[in-house]
């Protein structure tokens, strides 16, 4: 007989994007302990510190709360991101004296790249995020750091006219125009300072991490050294643009100053100054490019000048102090004649507007089509010569932006990229993404090193930790949407052999080394007149720009040391600092674990190698 | 074509045969054209291979005896969802079409084109009250319940006292509309005469293809009548309203049209033996002509070749250290799911080792007895459509009944599968994601199912029943599951493609996004190869030639504008692919059959300009030298590594032996990979216990292609019991055991029922 089942349960509660409450919320913490909040490595425990979660701001009044009973609704909702932070330490970087990084072996053009880039164990302000960049900008303090690397349109008067004008007047940095906590802007709905700002701005100590984390439509400036770390700085609710990216320029920053720019899902970009609670908006209704920014960072060396990757495959840079102008594609090479244009179609990367445009009055300085489909993420190389970016459509490309010319395409196994970033070094780059795989690139034989195989699902983030990388070591952190932490290390020697590896036809090393290398020569010396370069698209001693995928019976595949679930959503960023690691969640979660206690910082090399050795 | 189209009556003369030409009539009642028709509006000619054919499936409530009360919320939208899938799957449409023979049009009835409301597909029906046409009630076909059940579960949550289909927006509105418009396609008839065959599934399928791309509309509703009854009346489990799976009847008309093809193959053949001149048999109008027999003995097993792969199983006795493999068929994959995980990850944990222990000892041939066992399973041969069951009802013991697992499960747009074997053909194939079949609702007896579809070249398309709707290629995203999210992809379908394909559909989907750019640039179009823009040059609607290239028609003409600007360059291309420098050809070996031609030219090219450079030849020297010492070193770890490898194994083989020593006499009795069928009937007794009176349902239909055979469908119950009856005797004593190995079991299952099915082909 038939017995007639329970009228359907269909999950309670609301759906997914449309948050239960519809009140401001305070943030909380908490301080789970045991065994399954810890992360048992080679080189000790790491341990939870804290979970701090970040309130969900309620949707805004005028956008009601959509209630679609539709589960097929085909309705297109604006791209929304996880918690992602960007963190700064006001003081300023020490010298290093890094007892990790040997820079006698490389004598490549490259090794003009200052020592101080290395992180020293002291330099907490190292800011490891996936817009990692940070710790390169950094040190450009440093004077003679500013001689040594090119900077982005030096060789555009028109762009050094401005960047002159700064100079004038080093010590006092300009804000931007209007107040935030005042404005009647659409865009901002609401600014919630802390009651005791001043005084909690005052107490902080200059060596500590301030952060600033995306949470919804909100974005909330917090100190992750005080006390109460889970009460906020400043929170800023927007209308309904959600951040999904921000950066922090670590040139400007200053006990009074930092400057802060964030892209939205609107396409909107603003730029933010938390001490003076000052702000402008750039890209006013998308008015450059309307689509949405998935990633944004300033330049290297630059006080003025960032970049955003748009959704459209588009990289823009944008200056904050510019007023916008709608952007009409200018000819990229005006004074080119055709016949170029074999070798230009090879640089596979559209200028739409050169940084060396003569008509650089207004925003953008310049914009480049990258790719047809959505980038996903980008990062510049600690010698700030070449920027790394992946997008939706599985490519991977490194591109020189001085020069503002296309060096490598490369795939992903399959699927999208979504994650990258540069080794401490600069010698080989990790990218994540929708096969599963951890991606290890050598720039110096362009090749695929190893696929890192371990996640059980896409991997959303990936960070080298300068603290445990050395010349021939290296440790990769990444994190994924199955929720856990893998940590890798990585060194040439330990990689297991592909299956195929007998019968592996590599190509010389050397000659793709001498490449490399007269291609950084020329870039050394040609910046000047990087313009001439540009207009005639490509070398011609051109080298391979698109490589094919590599085959899975020729590639190194590398086990993690460590992998673990680590939260109970989606994990979306990964931070290393001096004394902690920091993961985020799709949910808010901010997680601080602890590195293991005994005598890490000192021995570093030593724990290292035991751990390496311990590793099968 | 105008001769058959002349056959076709209509009362309401359309102005153009294309749906969308000439939407609007300056009727101010005229409804606004749906995101359908404004997609197709100028669609150019109709075609003939049936890829320009937008139909909605109707969900017909058949006539119910089953309690009143009792609402019907599944219905048919599993079949249609899945019928859909296979539609849009241009190489298994052309087969269905073209087995045994394409029929000239003429030859084979039609639906009944006169009593529909109207035929003129511009035109939507203006008054807006959903109207039961008039002469559809005089269809003697099972009319639509009068009340129709909410389709959508969304609708429950609906506020009450509204009804949904008011809602404009709502499905249930637009699935109205989509019928009123029509033209409703009354597939209650038979053509299997015609094609020589008996009357099948595969022929009422064949008749539903041939129906719609004979339609001169592009749009319009399919009535599948004649399917469903045939599939009730042969298929005990799917006359219950309960527990109608998508997946399982995907598998059943999988398996079924095999069957029907061979039953018909082996039937000429026999037939052509006997009549010497190979005549035919049927009383049909249309004779189906001699090479068609001749061609059918060929393109009999094209289901085959598209569906089918190879797994190996292999099986390493810890006793005695043997390793013996076995082949096995599967048509699709079943993937146990995991809580935020990926596609490609359920696929790993399905070739993941497994040990065979306890109750599932494996019969070693070598040891002669029940050892402990590693098993493991990985593919072999890859198919060319991978069509994934994501299992989303599993069984849980408490509640005594299957549960929908709403996890998260991400999939990508593109896949390569990473558990091949090491001797596998093509191991990184290519396979874009081309449909999804997606279930709706809390648990697996009720619920809705639609499917996403990418369509040859008009983007993902929506079906749901009877609507059609365009959506965007994001859209595709929605259906990971999670908490909260009652809609769920529940069968994937990837089918082989090649890179120079994605990226130019890659490239294709930028453009259609750039297209507010007023500047075509010409740099956008040379990512791809030579050859995929030597394919795409030229052609003035480029997109009708591209398959699988989603390109909006307000697009077409920018398209077709900046493949006219490639043209010039497209000429450089070759010469420059020649230039690669020498060592960056020999890093990428091309493993993708479909690079292999160039190869050849890459190296030859190489070797040029090596010699050319004598002084890149010194360093490369160097760098062999400095390669070589890496690779020692590399080997040298790798051989520290098998020796650790070697003491772990021999300890791990110690321990084995040891358990096996306390094991020895137990009783478990197993037979030689008795393993899976066991636990399978495990299963089966299960499902028994969830259902009832639908005794062994569940577990049969798993069973369906392990029985699936030439001999016939009265036959089913019977195969079933047969292949209880092989398992020891031991198994009802086990079962309960069992069930709980359920979860870690069912692949076994699942390989070893398609397994069997082939052998048997």
């Amino acid at each position: 007989m038939f017995v007639l089942p329970p009228p359907p349960r269909y999950p309670i509660g609301g759906y997914p994007g449309i948050p239960g409450q519809l009140i401001e919320t305070n943030n909380s913490i908490s301080h789970p302990t045991g065994p399954e909040y810890q992360l048992v490595v080679g080189e000790g425990t790491y341990v939870l510190r804290d979970d701090l979660h970040l309130a969900t701001p309620p949707p805004h009044p005028s956008e009601a709360p959509v209630h679609n009973p539709n589960p097929l609704a085909t309705t297109i909702s604006p791209p929304t991101r996880g918690t992602n932070l960007s963190i700064v330490a006001l003081a300023p970087r020490q010298p290093s004296q890094s007892q990790l990084y040997r820079f006698g072996t490389r004598n490549s053009t490259r090794s003009q790249v200052p020592p101080s880039i290395q992180e020293s164990p002291h330099e907490t302000n190292s800011q490891a995020s996936d817009v990692g960049s940070q710790s390169v900008n950094g040190i450009a303090t440093s004077p003679l750091d500013g001689l040594r690397t090119p900077v982005y349109g030096e060789g555009n008067a028109a762009l050094a006219m401005i960047n002159g004008k700064d100079s004038k007047d080093p010590l006092k940095r300009r804000k931007p125009k209007s107040n935030i906590i005042k404005s009647n802007s659409s865009f901002v709905s609401r600014v919630i300072p802390h009651e005791a700002l001043t005084k909690r701005l005052q107490e902080h100590n200059p060596n500590g991490l301030y952060a600033f984390a995306n949470i919804n439509r909100a974005l909330q400036w917090l100190d992750l050294t005080s006390p109460i770390k889970e009460e906020h700085l400043t929170k800023i609710l927007f209308t309904k643009g959600h951040a999904l990216c921000h950066d922090i320029n670590q040139i400007t920053k200053g006990p009074n100053h930092l400057d802060i720019i964030m892209g939205f899902s609107t396409g909107d970009i603003i730029w933010y100054e938390p001490m003076s609670q000052k702000y402008s908006r750039i890209n006013k209704n998308g008015v450059i490019n309307g689509t949405a920014v998935s990633d944004i960072q300033w330049l290297p060396n630059s006080e003025n000048l960032f970049l955003a990757a748009h959704m459209d495959g588009s990289l823009v840079v944008y200056d904050k102090e510019k007023e916008d102008a709608v952007f009409v594609a200018e000819e990229h090479s005006p004074t080119t004649e055709e016949a170029t244009s074999d070798a230009e179609k090879k640089a596979l990367l559209t200028v739409k507007k050169s940084v060396n445009s003569k008509n650089q009055k207004a925003n953008p300085v310049s914009y480049w089509q990258v790719s047809s489909s959505k980038v996903n993420a980008f990062e510049f190389s600690p010698d700030r010569r070449h920027l790394a970016v992946v997008s939706e459509d599985g490519s991977f490309r490194i591109i020189d932006f001085l020069k503002e010319k296309l060096l490598h395409h490369y795939m992903s196994y399959y699927g999208g990229m979504l994650c990258v970033c540069w080794s401490p070094d600069g010698r080989y780059v990790v990218t994540g993404g929708q096969d599963d795989l951890v991606s290890i690139w050598s720039l110096e034989d362009s090749m695929l090193v190893a696929r890192c195989q371990g996640h059980n699902s896409w991997v959303t983030a990936v960070q080298f930790d300068p603290w445990r990388c050395d010349e021939r070591n290296y440790r990769i952190g990444s994190v994924g949407e199955d929720c856990r932490l893998l940590l890798w290390d990585f060194s040439v020697g330990m990689l297991h052999r592909p299956r195929a590896a007998s019968v592996r036809q590599r190509g010389s090393i050397t000659s793709a080394n001498l490449k490399m290398q007269r291609t950084r020569t020329d870039s050394s010396v040609n910046r000047l007149r990087s313009s001439s370069n540009l207009t005639s698209g490509s070398l011609p001693d051109e080298e391979e720009v698109v490589h094919p995928v590599e085959s899975r019976a020729h590639t190194a595949m590398l086990p993690p040391v460590l992998a673990k679930a680590i939260d109970e959503h989606p994990l979306c960023w990964l931070g290393f600092e001096e004394d902690c690691i920091i993961t985020s969640c799709k949910n808010g979660h901010i997680r601080t674990w602890d590195r293991p206690k005994e005598g890490a910082t000192n021995d570093d090399s030593s724990t290292f190698a035991s751990a390496s050795a311990s590793h099968p | 074509m105008s001769s058959f189209f002349s056959r076709i009556k209509s009362n309401a003369a359309p102005a153009s045969p294309a749906p969308g030409t000439a939407p609007v009539k300056k009727d101010p009642n005229a409804p606004e054209p749906t995101p359908l028709e404004k997609l197709l509006v100028n669609a150019g000619p109709l075609r003939s291979d049936g890829s320009d054919k937008f139909f909605g499936f109707e969900n017909m409530h058949t006539p119910t005896n089953i309690h009143p009360t009792e609402r019907l919320p599944i219905a048919f939208s599993y079949c249609n969802s899945i019928v859909q899938c296979l539609y849009y799957s241009a190489p298994f449409r052309e087969q269905v079409i073209n087995f045994p023979a394409r029929s000239p049009p003429e030859a084979l009835e039609r639906p009944p084109s006169a009593p529909l409301p109207r035929l003129n597909t511009n035109l939507p029906n203006g008054q807006n009250s959903p109207l039961s046409p008039p002469g559809r009630t005089s269809i003697s076909s099972p009319t639509r319940a009068p009340a129709k059940p909410a389709t959508t579960p969304g609708a429950q949550n609906g506020l009450p006292g509204t009804k949904p289909e008011d809602n404009k927006d709502s499905p249930e509105y637009k699935k109205k509309q989509a019928l009123a418009a029509g033209p409703v396609l009354q597939m209650d008839y038979e053509n299997s005469k015609s094609y020589g065959m008996n009357e099948s599934l595969f022929s009422s399928l064949k008749d539903i293809f041939e129906a719609m791309i004979a339609h001169r509309s592009r749009i319009g509703v399919v009535s599948p009548h004649k399917l469903l009854e045939i599939l009730r009346r042969d298929n005990e489990m799917f006359r219950t309203p309960m527990h109608q799976d998508a997946h399982e009847f995907f598998n059943l008309l999988l398996n079924e049209v095999v069957e029907n093809v061979d039953f018909y193959s082996k039937n000429r053949i026999t037939e052509a033996e006997s009549e010497l001149n190979g005549q035919t048999i049927t009383s049909g109008e249309v004779v189906p002509d001699q090479n068609s027999t001749a061609s059918n003995k060929s393109n009999s097993g094209w289901v085959h070749e598209l569906f089918e792969g190879t797994l190996t199983s292999e099986t390493r006795c810890l006793t005695c250290e043997n390793t013996s493999q076995r082949d096995e068929a599967f048509l699709d994959l079943s993937v146990d799911l995991e809580q935020h995980s990926s596609v490609t990850s359920c696929l790993r944990k399905f070739s993941e080792e497994e040990m065979l222990c306890e109750r599932n000892k494996f019969h070693c041939d070598n040891c002669g007895g029940l050892q402990e066992a590693e098993k493991r399973m990985k593919i072999k041969r890859l198919p060319k459509i991978l069509a994934l069951h994501l299992k989303r009802f599993k069984y849980t013991e408490d509640l005594q009944r299957l549960q929908k697992l709403f996890h998260r499960v991400v999939y990508p747009f593109y896949l390569r599968l990473f558990n091949t074997t090491d001797d596998a053909e093509d191991p990184d194939r290519l396979y874009e994601l081309y449909a999804v079949v997606v279930h709706i609702g809390g648990g697996p007896y009720h619920g809705h199912y639609v499917s996403i579809i990418k369509t040859q070249d008009r983007g993902w398309l929506l079906f749901d029943d009877e609507m059609v709707e365009p959506v965007d290629k994001a859209y595709v995203r929605n259906f990971f599951g999670g908490e909260n999210v009652l809609a769920c992809a529940y069968v994937l379908f990837y089918q082989e493609t090649t890179e120079e394909a994605m990226m130019k559909e890659q490239e294709a989907e930028g453009l259609a996004a750039a297209q507010q750019a007023t500047q075509l640039n010409q740099d956008l179009v040379t990512v791809t190869t030579p050859k995929a823009n030597g394919a795409a040059n030229g052609h003035a609607h480029h997109a009708f030639h591209q398959p699988r290239t989603p390109t909006v028609e307000e697009e077409d003409q920018f398209a077709s504008l900046n493949h006219a600007a490639t043209a010039p360059p497209l000429a450089h291309v070759p010469t420059n692919t020649e230039h690669h420098p020498i060592e960056h050809v020999s890093t990428h070996i091309p493993v993708l059959g479909s690079k292999k031609s160039n190869l050849g030219l890459f190296k030859k090219e190489g070797k040029e300009e090596k010699e050319a450079k004598a002084a890149a030849k010194e360093l490369e020297k160097q760098a062999k030298q400095k390669r070589k010492d890496m690779e020692i070193q590399r080997r040298e770890n790798y051989r520290k590594q098998e020796e650790d490898l070697r003491l772990a194994l021999a300890a791990s083989k110690a321990s084995a032996e040891e358990d096996a020593k306390k094991r020895v006499g137990s009783g478990e009795k197993n037979g030689d990979n008795a393993t899976p069928t066991e636990s399978g009937a495990g299963e089966k007794d299960k499902q028994a216990n969830g259902f009832g009176s639908v005794k062994g349902m569940g577990g049969l239909n798993r069973f369906r292609h392990t029985s699936m055979s030439l001999k016939g469908k009265p036959k089913f119950w019977g195969k079933d019991k047969h292949e209880e009856s092989v398992e020891p005797a031991s198994h009802g004593e086990s079962e309960d055991a069992d069930k709980d190995k359920d979860g870690s079991k069912e692949k076994n299952r699942f390989s070893l029922g398609r397994k069997k099915s082939t052998f048997k082909f």
